[in-house]
C-alpha cells in the first residue's frame, strides 16, 4: 500500500487546518452559506436530510487495517455506530456534526486518510478493481496509476472549479470491474508489443439524466505521457465544457456536441504543447509509487485442500460462498474473498463498527492486512490462502457478514435514496430489501446466477441503474414513490445502456416486476446462458409481455 | 422546491451546527418537533414566518429554511410530502434512528 | 475594496475606459477585450499603457492578436466558482508567454488565494475586509502536487532532488 512521505503528511495535515479555519468562519458568519458550501463539498460535507454527510475517500478502494479501525472509531465516537460504503469506494457516515468535521479529518489524517474532492466540481476519488493486484487475470496493478493520478489531481489550481464533477476510473484487467466506461475518463493498462504498460484512454461517459458510454480517444498512451495527457483533457474540458445549465455541464455533453473526433483532435494539440513542460513525474517517482505496490510476500501453495472440499461438500452455504464469493489470485493457493454486504433484508452497504473491526481483525489473521472496498459496496479480503478459507468463513458467518452472495440477484446496488438524501425522489433501501428478502433462497438464487441489481432514487444515478441488467428508478409521480423498471445495462467491459421496459410501479408492484422478469428467463434461457444474454438475444417484448400483460 | 405551495405550510431547516432537521414554531423558535410547528394559512402568515426563518438563516443558526406543504388531516401534523415527512421522523430502514425514535432523541 | 498582490508584482494603476471613450494622451486604461481586437490602432497609439478587460468566457486563443501589446489583463470572474479564469491565467502565461501584470476581479474568495497564485494571477481585487483572509490563505500550504506559474516546483520533483530527499527523511 501506498504510505505518505513528510509531504503527503504536511499536505494533508494543511488542508484539515484549512478547514478548521473554514467551519470557524462559517459558524461567525464571516463565510456565507453561500461561500461555505463549494468548501464543504471539496471536503466531502454534505447537508442531507437530517443532518450533515461526511463522504471520506478510500483512495481506489484500498485499505489497511489500521485505516479500518479508524473508520468503525470515526462510527462510534462521531456518528451512530455504523457507515455506508458507496459505489465510489468511499464511506459516508450520516450524522456528524459541522464542529466535529475537522476533528474527524485529523483523525483520519493521522491513518493517511482524507475527505479531499470527494464531491465538488473537481476531481473525484479515481476508482479501480476492487481485486487490483490480486487477481490472475490482470495486466499490471493499476493502483499505482491511480495514486499518481489522486496526487496530480489534489488541490489542482486548475481544475478545482469544473464546469461539473469529474470522475476517473481505472482498470488493470481484462474483466471490467471498474465500469470505466460509464466514466468520465477510464483508462484502461495495457501492454504494448513491445511490452510496453500504457492505456487505453476513453472519455464521456457517465450516468445520470443522458446516460453515456464513453469513447476511445486512443488505443494506447504511454505511462510517461499520462498526466501531460490528462491535463491536457482537463483543460479542453474546463475552458469549453457547459456552465449555463448543470444537466448539461458533464464531460459526456462537450464530447457529444463536439464528437469524440474533435474533442480527440483539440486534446492533442493542447497535448503536443505541454508534454515536454514537466508536469509529468520523473521516473523515479513512478519507480517510488509502484514500490508500494509491490506484490505481497505470498509463499506458493497448493490449491487443492481437503478440508476445505470437505467442508464445501457438507455445507451447501459455504459451497456457495466459495463459489461467489472468492475469486482466482496471482498466486497459487490464494484466493481474494468477497465480504458481502448485501444480507438479505439489510441495508446495502452499511457496516456497523463492530463489523468493521472484525474485518479488520481478519484482515491482519489472513490477508496480509489489507482490505478493498468494491464499487458494488462490499468489502474485499485481496490476499486468503485457499487453507484459511473455512476458519474465515466460520468468522464472518458468525458475524452477519458470510451472505455467499457476491455476483448474484441480491447483491444489490442502492444508493442511499430519500431515507438520507436531500437529492432522492424515492427511497431505494427498501426496495432492496425487499427483493432481498423475496429471493432469500439460496437454491434458487444459485440457480438464477448472475444478475445485477442497480437501484437509484432519483435520476443522478448513483446507483447505477443505467448500468443494471436489471435496474430501478426512483421517480415522483405527484409526491408518490414509483419505480421504473430497465433491462439490458452493463457496466462490464461488454457496457451496455439498460431501456426502460414500460410505466413504472408502486413499491410493491416493482419488486413483482423483477419476479416476473426472473421468471420469464428462466423459461427461456439456454443452456448455461446468464441472464444478461438471455435478454439481449430475446429483446424486450418477451419480458413486456410477462410484466404488463398483453395491452 | 421551487414548486409554488398552495394551502397550509410549515417552515422547515436545518440546524448549522449539526445538521438536525428543525420546524419553526410560532414563538419564532426552532424545534425538532414537527408538532410544535407553526402553521401558516395565509400568504402574509407565510411571509410573516419565513421573515422570522430567514432572519435565523442570517443570523447561523439554519440553513436551508424551506416552506413546505402541512398535512393536517391526520392525529398529528405533518409535512405532506414524503420527503419532508420523512426529514421530521428519521430514515424509514433505521428505526433506532432520528425523531421516529421518541421527540427527545438526542437531548 | 482593497488590492490584493499575490507575487509582489509592482501593481498597475489604471482606468477602466468608458463606453466609447477616447483615452487621454499617456493615460493607463483598460479596455474589453472585444473592443481591442476591433478598433485598436487609436487606441494603443494614443495611451500610455493599454490592459485587457477579459470575461471568462473569451477563448483563449483569441488573445492571439492583442497578446503582445498588452501590459496587464484583468480577469473577470462573474462567480467564484467560474474555473475558466484559471485556464485563460495558464494560457496566457504558458501559450503566449505573458509577462504582465494578471489581476482577478469578481467574487473571488480567500480560499482561492493559492489557486490564483499558482495558476498565474499576480493581484486579485478584493473587498477590505477579506484582505487578512487572503493573506492568511496564501501561507496555507507549504508544499504542492503540481508545478506551476507561481513557481512552484511539484513535490514529485522535489522528492528527487537533493534538497527534497532530505526534506522527506
Amino acid at each position: 500500500m501506498y504510505a505518505y512521505d513528510t509531504f503527503d503528511h504536511a499536505l494533508v495535515n494543511a488542508r484539515v487546518a484549512e478547514f478548521r479555519d473554514q467551519v470557524d468562519r462559517r459558524m461567525t458568519g464571516e463565510l456565507t452559506e453561500e461561500e461555505f458550501r463549494p468548501l464543504r463539498l471539496m471536503n466531502g460535507l454534505y447537508l442531507q436530510l437530517h443532518a450533515y454527510m461526511l463522504r471520506v475517500a478510500i483512495p481506489y478502494g484500498t485499505l489497511s487495517s489500521v485505516q479500518m479501525r479508524k473508520l468503525a472509531h470515526v462510527a462510534r465516537r462521531y456518528d451512530k455506530g455504523y457507515g455506508h460504503f458507496t459505489t465510489r469506494q468511499n464511506i459516508q457516515y450520516n450524522w456528524p456534526k459541522l464542529s466535529e468535521t475537522p476533528d474527524i479529518l485529523q483523525e483520519l489524517a493521522d491513518v493517511e486518510m482524507h475527505a479531499i474532492q470527494t464531491s465538488g466540481n473537481c476531481i473525484r476519488n479515481v476508482t479501480t478493481d476492487q481485486f487490483a493486484g490480486a487477481t490472475a487475470d490482470e495486466v499490471a496493478d493499476p493502483r499505482p496509476y491511480a495514486e499518481l493520478i489522486r496526487q496530480w489531481s489534489s488541490f489542482h489550481p486548475e481544475f478545482s472549479f469544473l464546469p461539473r464533477k469529474f470522475k476517473i476510473a481505472i482498470t488493470g484487467a481484462q474483466e471490467d470491474r471498474a465500469a470505466v466506461k460509464w466514466h468520465d475518463i477510464g483508462l484502461v493498462v495495457k501492454e504494448n508489443k513491445e511490452g510496453e504498460i500504457g492505456f487505453e484512454v476513453l472519455a464521456g461517459g457517465g450516468m445520470g439524466r443522458t446516460p453515456v458510454i464513453a469513447k476511445t480517444m486512443r488505443d494506447f498512451l504511454p505511462v510517461k505521457d499520462l498526466l501531460s495527457y490528462l491535463e491536457a483533457m482537463l483543460r479542453v474540458y474546463n475552458e469549453q465544457g457547459r456552465r449555463d445549465n448543470k444537466y448539461k455541464a458533464r464531460i459526456k455533453i462537450l464530447v457529444e456536441a463536439m464528437g469524440v473526433e474533435e474533442y480527440t483532435r483539440q486534446v492533442e494539440e493542447e497535448w503536443e504543447k505541454i508534454r515536454h513542460i514537466p508536469i509529468d513525474v520523473p521516473d523515479e517517482e513512478v519507480a517510488r509509487i509502484k514500490s508500494f505496490f509491490a506484490p505481497p510476500p505470498l509463499a506458493v501453495l497448493s490449491d487443492e485442500v481437503a478440508e476445505v472440499d470437505d467442508l464445501a461438500a457438507k455445507n451447501f452455504i459455504f459451497k456457495s460462498w466459495l463459489a461467489n464469493n472468492t475469486g482466482r489470485h496471482k498466486v497459487p493457493g490464494y484466493v481474494n474473498a468477497t465480504i458481502s454486504l448485501k444480507p438479505h433484508g439489510g441495508i446495502p452497504g452499511d457496516a456497523s463498527d463492530e463489523q468493521m473491526d472484525l474485518v479488520a481483525d481478519l484482515a491482519d489473521a489472513f490477508s496480509q492486512s489489507e482490505i478493498r472496498v468494491s464499487h458494488e459496496q462490499n468489502l474485499i479480503l485481496p490476499h486468503v490462502a485457499r487453507k484459511d478459507l473455512p476458519a474465515l468463513w466460520a468468522k464472518l458467518d458468525a458475524a452477519g457478514l458470510g451472505t455467499p452472495n457476491a455476483g448474484l440477484l441480491t447483491d444489490i446496488i442502492a444508493c442511499p435514496g430519500l431515507d438520507y438524501c436531500s437529492l432522492a425522489n424515492t427511497r431505494s433501501i427498501p426496495i432492496a430489501q425487499t427483493i432481498t428478502e423475496r429471493f432469500d433462497d439460496l437454491k434458487r438464487l444459485m440457480d438464477i446466477g448472475p444478475l445485477k441489481i442497480k437501484i437509484s432514487g432519483c435520476i443522478n444515478s448513483c446507483g447505477h441503474h443505467h448500468a443494471g441488467h436489471i435496474g430501478i428508478l426512483g421517480v415522483d409521480r405527484k409526491g408518490t414513490e414509483n419505480y421504473q423498471l430497465l433491462l439490458g445495462g452493463s457496466g462490464a467491459e461488454d457496457a451496455s445502456k439498460a431501456a426502460i421496459l414500460g410505466p413504472g410501479f408502486d413499491e410493491h408492484g416493482i419488486v413483482d416486476a423483477v419476479e416476473k422478469v426472473v421468471a420469464v428467463y428462466l423459461g427461456e434461457r439456454e443452456d448455461g446462458e446468464e441472464f444478461l444474454a438471455a435478454y439481449r438475444r430475446l429483446g424486450p417484448d418477451v419480458f413486456k409481455e410477462a410484466v404488463y400483460g398483453s395491452h | 422546491m421551487a414548486k409554488k405551495v398552495t394551502g397550509p405550510q410549515l417552515i422547515l431547516a436545518n440546524r448549522l451546527d449539526d445538521g438536525r432537521a428543525v420546524f419553526l414554531t410560532a414563538a419564532g423558535e426552532w424545534s425538532k418537533q414537527v408538532a410544535d410547528a407553526a402553521v401558516a394559512n395565509s400568504d402574509d402568515e407565510l411571509e410573516n414566518l419565513m421573515s422570522v426563518a430567514q432572519a435565523a438563516e442570517v443570523a447561523n443558526q439554519v440553513v436551508s429554511v424551506t416552506a413546505v406543504a402541512a398535512d393536517e388531516s391526520g392525529k398529528a401534523l405533518a409535512p405532506a410530502h414524503i420527503k419532508f415527512a420523512m426529514q421530521s421522523r428519521g430514515p424509514s430502514v433505521r428505526a433506532d434512528l432520528g425523531y421516529q425514535v421518541s421527540p427527545n432523541w438526542e437531548q | 475594496m482593497a488590492l490584493i498582490n499575490l507575487t509582489g508584482i509592482q501593481p498597475i494603476d489604471y482606468t477602466a475606459l468608458a463606453d466609447e471613450a477616447k483615452p487621454g494622451e499617456g493615460e493607463t486604461i483598460a479596455v474589453p477585450v472585444a473592443q481591442l481586437i476591433e478598433e485598436n490602432a487609436d487606441l494603443f497609439a494614443t495611451a500610455g499603457s493599454v490592459g485587457a478587460i477579459i470575461g471568462t468566457e473569451t477563448p483563449f486563443d483569441a488573445l492571439g492578436d492583442i497578446v503582445g501589446k498588452i501590459d496587464f489583463a484583468v480577469i473577470e470572474f462573474p462567480a467564484f466558482g467560474d474555473g475558466r479564469g484559471f485556464s485563460l491565467a495558464v494560457r496566457l502565461r504558458k501559450d503566449f508567454g505573458f509577462k504582465g501584470e494578471i489581476r482577478a476581479v469578481g467574487p473571488v474568495i480567500p480560499d482561492q488565494a493559492l489557486f490564483l497564485l499558482r495558476a498565474g494571477f499576480d493581484t486579485v481585487e478584493a473587498s477590505g475586509e477579506r484582505k487578512a483572509a487572503f493573506e492568511a490563505a496564501l501561507e496555507r500550504f507549504p508544499a504542492f502536487y503540481q508545478s506551476d506559474f507561481g513557481g512552484q516546483v511539484s513535490v514529485a520533483h522535489t522528492r528527487h532532488s537533493a534538497e527534497g530527499q532530505r526534506k522527506a527523511s
